[in-house]
């Protein structure tokens, strides 16, 4: 009975003594570190003091809905809508895709119980999927004007505005390469496989054991590296298409597809000096991003996305990071091995069969918001820290990663192919590359992988 | 007279308990059986009526099979380990041991958690702290993280499972011990009977009605893993670790084939339903007549 | 003589042995606790790198986590969104399950029979199966979503089966029909008999049946999420959705928040703890 009495006390008091220090924010422990990448991260001030928008009075009281599935931006969103509040009167309120289900499940979901988001925040595969059924149709939008060549049309028409641009290639920590070598380091000298091997030769000679970290994530394998083979066709959607189909129809064959082989060939540099070659599959995410920062490698491959990562791990926003392309051979004129893959990959798609007149009109608005207002451009690029596609918007991003795609944007050195497939896409070879990262299956089977699954497609 | 008492009996004390099951479950899941006869894909607003086609769909998809028989395998570890020890540690805890109460509640503590939160945990003990144990000790146990392999992810799995379940059994087992009169443990104690024949003839006999229990509750959720499976190992390495019902959502969610997930998880319950149910008849018929 | 001396040694011995597999079996149960109370206290980069040290390299050993948890959250709306469902839910199973178990225990009929054999059934229905068919009846036909009573109502639905079966047992072996037959010669109707005399005897399985029945209310998140997309309506296992990223999750966070969403349930448990197992006793085996 005393021992009861005990631990109740225990969790009372416990509960008592956590209570009491959240309300008062208390820290103990020794000394803060200043470096300390958990203090609360400075918010980029935007300046509202200029705001040209015309702001459409009839749609005041308005209430729509905004689904988002990319739960890093969430309080940004939470505030963008405030924001947009603040001056139209048309309350945004902004659902997240919790955990454990797909975004496509949601809107699904949702749909199924009459109660859709107005706007939906979906992959392009999943607006495609939606689109004829379910979208409006937003063809007759100015923006559409403001992204030449990051609109996705789907039979001649629009139904989604593209939200922001997201790029992937090898990331480079450049201090890190630097101090290695003991010399300065061009990224943009390295242009074939051969010269990117011989670069981590050099690593590995200088000191750094293995300088690669490479995600065994399935969707980073089936989706951001795999899709490279439709990607690099020809560096358009339309290319990407096209082999798709091809590849569906057993018209091409990927024994004989040199991309398949390029591949490969470069996955097997990234797999050599993997940080984790001992144990691929064991891989942890935010290991990855620490390893980087702090020069354990120099490289990783991933996407713009992975900064807050990178900066949780101890990165300053004014660090020289960037991308080096996914080399596909040696032929320094081939542009897969120059440019990198950025594309629109968060569509913002507005419903079309529940929302009424008002909330169509009210979405449609605050589409035109982020594209047009002051304010909202500020807040796309600095509260949301995204890469707009739009170029009517000046603001340049902050961090390294998402400035570098944005300046060889500028610079025309990305390739911008969107490669529709399968939503199971990545699930399904993302584990047949698995399998090949740890070595359970070789170059023929992983091929006859890719073949297989598109030969199950109807 | 009397049948009028007796609807009106039945409509406040049946009724609405019936309600609110048969609204909640038996509707929509007739609703379910409904959808898998059409190609419904979960957003097309027509449906067309297809017969039995997504059903031999089912016998097409290799995968479904695999990730069933894998199940069967995962099902039998789990059924066994989680009695096993459910039923020792139980037997423990109700011969007197000190702190026993404290025990009790300490084993049941999984049991306050939710099972992705759970799963989320786990993976974070196996491919974090036991790496790291394994780093800072040398022992080659833990040297890789058991998620990256298939065996040890799978034994990783029935790990957590055993661990989630058995807190629960392990109250339905104290329960049943509790139940044994004294009399008869003291009778038997006199009689001479000890050890393992005490527990054969004696014991086990009387405690039939709480394995009957507990089967048919570890089998049930065992065949119906979701959540642990998800966010332990979502499948990985390499599909090795999907289970059935995973598989079902993946199939109607990630593919994107409604009505063939939808037959899948109706052969997967039709499945389930009659392993339990001869599992049921046949712990039955030992149990003895209290 | 000799013998029950070294009968005696022997049992002690026994008792030594049992007492020390059980402390090393409780301490595996214990484990995973015992790194998320750790690991709340620490920063993300001591988490990943250093998940099993605590002690002895306090670096910035902090409540931080917790403050961000307890504000992302929103946490006092999303306790309160909680307490109101499970509470409400959980009275209602109570009530409901008791009754009905207790009619389908004294009319042996064929409604009786039918029903209890559909709930034994149902209780291996994967949730998959019904999803989608329950938020297209109850969203797209009736529309009643995102409301709580619609969340209560289902909950009550769902945990029906569990609790009547547990109920059943109790009263076919702990409630002697004598008692009754004496209420009704003293002139009470079924309903009296039912509240004044039965409901009394049921109390430990009640103990049980609140604290299983909270428990699975208080922790679930499907069913919940595919009902509220209201976030004044979230309930704490929902609100803690924003700390698992797209890449990568938050562990700090996601740690120091299920602490918080433990600690109430925790509460209740110890509490009501010996009366679980009398009524487990009671109830669940005969």
């Amino acid at each position: 009975m005393r021992k009861k009495a005990a631990a109740r006390f225990i969790v009372l008091g416990l509960a008592g003594v956590l209570s009491a220090s959240m309300l008062t924010g208390c820290r103990f422990g020794f000394a803060s570190d200043p470096d300390d990448p958990n203090e609360a991260k400075k918010e980029e001030p935007i300046d509202t003091s200029v705001d040209t928008y015309p702001y459409d009075s009839s749609l005041e009281g308005t209430e729509i809905t905004l689904l988002n599935s990319k739960a890093e931006i969430q309080v940004a969103l939470d505030k963008m809508g405030a924001e947009y509040e603040k001056k139209s009167g048309v309350h945004v309120e902004v659902m997240p895709v919790t955990d454990g289900d797909s975004p496509y499940t949601k809107v699904v979901s949702l749909y199924n119980s009459g109660n859709p988001p107005t706007m939906a925040i979906l992959d392009t595969t999943d607006v495609v999927a939606l689109a004829g059924e379910k979208a409006l149709d937003l063809s007759g939008e100015p923006w559409i004007g403001e992204a030449p060549g990051y609109v996705t049309e789907i039979d001649g028409k629009v139904y989604s505005l593209p939200l922001c641009i997201e790029g992937r290639g090898i990331i480079y920590n450049k201090s890190v390469i630097e101090k290695t070598l003991g010399e300065a380091f061009d990224p943009a000298s390295i242009q074939t496989q051969e010269a990117f091997a011989k670069l981590l030769d050099r690593l590995v000679d200088a000191g750094m054991e293995k300088p690669v970290s490479l995600a065994k994530e399935d969707w980073s394998l089936g989706a951001h590296q795999l899709q490279y083979i439709y990607e690099t066709y020809d560096g358009t959607s339309e290319g990407a298409q096209q082999v798709i189909e091809e590849i569906k129809d057993g018209k091409l064959d990927l024994e004989t597809y040199g991309r398949m082989d390029q591949f490969t060939d470069m996955f097997d540099i990234l797999k050599q000096y993997n940080v984790a070659k001992g144990n691929p599959l064991g891989a942890d995410y935010d290991e990855m991003a620490i390893d980087l920062a702090d020069g354990k490698t120099a490289f990783w491959f991933n996407g713009n996305w992975a900064w807050p990562n990178i900066a949780e791990a101890g990165a300053e926003s004014d660090d020289p990071y960037g991308f080096l392309p996914y080399y596909m051979n040696n032929d320094e004129n081939d542009f897969a091995n120059s440019r990198i893959q950025a594309s629109p990959s968060k569509q913002v798609m507005v419903d079309g069969q529940y929302a009424d007149a008002k909330q169509q009109a009210a979405a449609k608005d605050f589409l035109k918001w982020i594209v047009y207002s002051e304010t909202g451009q500020q807040m796309l690029v600095k509260t949301c820290n995204l890469i707009p596609p739009f170029q009517n918007n000046p603001y340049e991003p902050l961090d390294p990663l998402s400035r570098d795609i944005y300046e060889k944007m500028r610079k025309d050195e990305v390739f911008n192919a969107s490669a529709i497939v399968p939503n199971d896409h990545w699930a399904v070879l993302g584990a047949a590359m698995q399998k090949y990262l740890a070595d359970r299956s070789d170059r023929e089977e992983l091929t006859a992988a890719v073949q297989d699954y598109w030969a199950e497609q109807e | 007279m009397k049948s009028n008492k007796r609807g009106k009996d039945f409509c406040i004390f049946a009724l609405p308990g019936m309600f609110c099951f048969f609204a909640v479950v038996i509707v929509p899941f007739i609703y379910g059986v409904y959808l898998t006869l059409t190609d419904w894909n979960g957003v097309a607003k027509v449906k067309n009526f297809i017969g039995l086609k997504n059903f031999g769909g089912v016998m097409k998809d290799t995968q479904f099979w695999t990730s069933l028989l894998l199940t069967f395998k995962y099902v039998i570890a789990v059924v066994i380990l989680v009695n096993l020890i459910a039923f020792i540690i139980a037997y423990l805890l109700t011969r007197g041991i000190k702190g026993q109460n404290f025990f009790r509640a300490g084993f049941f503590t999984p049991n306050l958690i939710g099972g992705i939160v759970l799963g989320y945990i786990w993976q974070f003990v196996f491919s974090r702290v036991f790496v790291s144990v394994g780093e800072s000790t040398g022992w080659n146990l833990f040297g890789v993280s058991w998620l990256s392999d298939p065996t040890k992810a799978f034994i990783a799995l029935v790990a957590v499972s055993v661990w989630q379940l058995s807190g629960y059994m392990i109250l339905i087992y104290v329960a049943g011990f509790m139940g044994l009169s004294e009399d008869v443990m003291e009778a038997a104690s006199i009689d001479g009977a000890t050890g393992w024949r005490k527990m054969k003839s004696i014991v086990m006999p009387l405690m039939m009605s709480s394995v009957t229990i507990c089967l048919f509750l570890t089998l049930s959720r065992a065949f119906m893993v979701y959540d642990v499976n998800l966010s332990l190992t979502a499948g990985a390495p390499y599909g090795t670790t999907e289970m059935a019902a995973m598989h079902v959502y993946e199939k109607a969610f990630t593919s994107r084939q409604f009505g063939l997930g939808q037959a899948e998880a109706l052969l997967l319950f039709i499945i389930v339903a009659c392993i339990s149910g001869i599992q049921v008849y046949l712990t039955k018929r030992k149990e003895v007549e209290a | 003589m000799n013998k029950t001396t070294i009968g005696g040694t022997k049992r002690k011995a026994a008792n030594l042995l049992a007492m020390a597999g059980l402390v090393i079996v409780f301490a595996a149960y214990m484990f995973p606790f015992l790194m998320v109370v750790i690991n709340a206290l620490k920063q993300k980069r001591d988490i990943i790198k250093s998940p099993f040290s605590w002690l002895f390299t306090i670096k910035g050993l902090s409540f931080d986590n917790f403050v961000k948890a307890f504000t992302q959250m929103d946490f006092l709306n999303a306790f309160k969104n909680s307490l109101i469902v499970t509470v409400s839910a959980t009275l209602l199973v109570t009530l409901l399950a008791a009754m009905l178990a207790y009619y389908i225990v004294r009319h042996n009929n064929g409604i009786s029979k039918i029903t209890f054999s559909l709930m034994v059934a149902s209780m291996i229905i994967p949730f998959q199966a019904i999803m989608i068919p329950l938020v297209s009846i109850y969203g797209g036909t009736l529309n009643i979503l995102n409301h709580r009573a619609t969340l209560i109502f289902m909950h009550v639905g769902f945990s029906m089966t569990m609790s009547v079966f547990m109920f059943h047992g109790f009263i076919k072996g702990s409630v002697p029909v004598a008692l009754e037959e004496a209420a009704y010669i003293d002139g009470c109707s079924r309903t009296q008999t039912f509240f004044k005399i039965v409901f009394p005897i049921l109390k430990p399985i009640i103990s049980t049946m609140v604290i299983l029945n909270s428990l699975a209310f208080w922790n679930d998140f499907l069913l919940p999420s595919l009902v509220l997309t209201d976030k004044k309506l979230l309930t704490l296992p929902l609100s803690t959705y924003s700390f698992y990223g797209t890449y990568s999750a938050d562990y700090g966070t996601i740690m120091a928040g299920l602490l918080l969403c433990v600690i109430p349930i925790l509460i209740l448990y110890i509490v009501l703890q010996k009366q679980i197992i009398s009524g487990v006793v009671a109830g669940a085996v005969k």
